[in-house]
């Protein structure tokens, strides 16, 4: 039963953490009515998720072999543009806020087109939602016996886990300032987009379309990425226990060039604000 | 949205058959069967030749959805209930890649290059 928990925890954990964050963004920049498209995204990735489930066991060949590789190489650079441009979006307004709450909240609405934020809560969802889907399905097809039962439920309380944890962000986000959840948050999802694109490039390269490198480090013995610790710094920022060199260099070169481009354009603000650019340890 | 979203997926699907397609016209490279059952893996240890590519032919006999998964290899791959996937192995230097089932953590095996 702790086993199939923590499957579903670690494949539910960032789906959740997505949706917490762009459900209080919304909700922080008062555009509850908007919820529909964090909503319609997360919905739509569910059921992308399940059609993928039920297309995988029926393809076979080439097809089987390649496509779920393919739509989730697709997927995960589709999150990193969509993340990107979203958190340097915020970030700009983190900086440039000014005036009263309600301004900035009228600005930010006039300003960000939502339909990114159903794109972000698809592909929040969809990453590693036929995975969950294939793994649950044969749980509950093995259901029959004590032990089967216990797995299958383990699984179900992984996913409620982690969608509570996404609730929890929700509810902590009300306590955060705007200005500080823009700043926190931008800095926390280009995080997030260099682990995706880290990840992207290493499947890249597993599929040989890229060259493959040595390990750059294997700290597995210290903290595993597959465990409960490991996998939330995994969903959380990326972190990789046993990365090679190419995806390794992929995160630092994705942080570096995005990195400067948020910090860059911010520095030319004319007002500049106390810190505030600290990984946002509450997300947790 | 809905326009963009359609863009996407078709692009997707696309890209999907152009690989596939390129996949299948040339492969020359050997072949080697593994099957899943019993929540085992058969064999659970793999020879194989040191620097030449391969297709690990990986059979799912279980009831349920497999993931085969080597983080030696770095390579995940969902095997569905009674399905056959294909798992282009790059050319491995010679030693021992364990791999395991990620969905259930009872079943392992090794490669072991020579």
């Amino acid at each position: 039963m702790g086993g199939t928990f923590v499957i579903t925890l670690r494949e539910g954990f960032e789906a959740a953490l997505i949706l917490g964050i762009v459900y209080t963004y919304l909700q922080k920049i008062g555009a509850e009515r908007h919820y529909r498209y964090a909503t319609r995204g997360g919905l739509l990735g569910v059921l992308a998720s399940i059609a993928l489930g039920v297309i995988v066991t029926a393809l076979s060949g080439p097809l089987l072999d390649l496509g779920p590789d393919v739509i989730g190489l697709g997927v995960i650079f589709v999150a990193v543009v969509v993340l990107t441009w979203h958190g340097y979006w915020m970030r700009q307004h983190a900086r440039a806020m000014k005036g009263d709450v309600q301004r900035q909240i009228d600005d930010a609405q006039a300003t960000h087109r939502m339909w990114i934020i159903g794109v972000i809560a698809f592909t929040g969802v969809f990453r590693e939602g036929a995975e969950t889907v294939l793994f649950m399905w044969g749980l509950l097809t093995q259901a029959t016996s004590t032990s089967g039962w216990a797995s299958a439920l383990g699984a179900v309380l992984g996913l409620v886990m982690a969608a509570s944890l996404g609730w929890a962000i929700f509810r902590g986000g009300r306590y955060v300032s705007l200005q500080r959840f823009f700043g926190v948050t931008s800095i926390f999802l280009l995080l997030l987009a260099a682990g995706m694109f880290s990840t992207g490039i290493g499947r890249l390269e597993v599929m040989g379309f890229l060259p493959a490198t040595p390990t750059a480090w294997d700290t597995t013995f210290l903290l595993d990425d597959h465990d409960f610790l490991g996998g939330f710094l995994n969903g959380l920022i990326g972190y990789r226990s046993r990365p090679s060199l190419l995806e390794a260099g992929s995160y630092l070169l994705y942080f570096i060039v995005a990195g400067t481009l948020l910090f860059r354009s911010g520095a030319a603000s004319p007002r500049s604000h106390a810190p505030k650019d600290r990984i946002p340890t509450h997300a947790a | 949205m809905r326009r963009r979203l359609t863009l996407l997926i078709a692009g997707l699907v696309m890209g999907v058959a152009a690989v596939a397609g390129a996949a299948s016209a040339a492969d020359p490279r050997p072949e080697v069967a593994l099957t899943i059952d019993k929540d085992q893996f058969q064999p659970s240890e793999i020879k194989v030749k040191a620097n030449t590519p391969f297709t690990l032919v990986v059979t799912n006999k279980n009831a349920k959805a497999a993931e085969f998964e080597s983080k030696d290899l770095r390579i995940e791959k969902v095997v569905p209930a009674g399905k056959t996937v294909n798992v282009l192995i790059r050319a491995l230097k010679p030693g021992t890649y364990a791999f395991f089932d990620d969905f259930n953590k009872a079943a392992s095996g090794r490669i072991v290059a020579e």
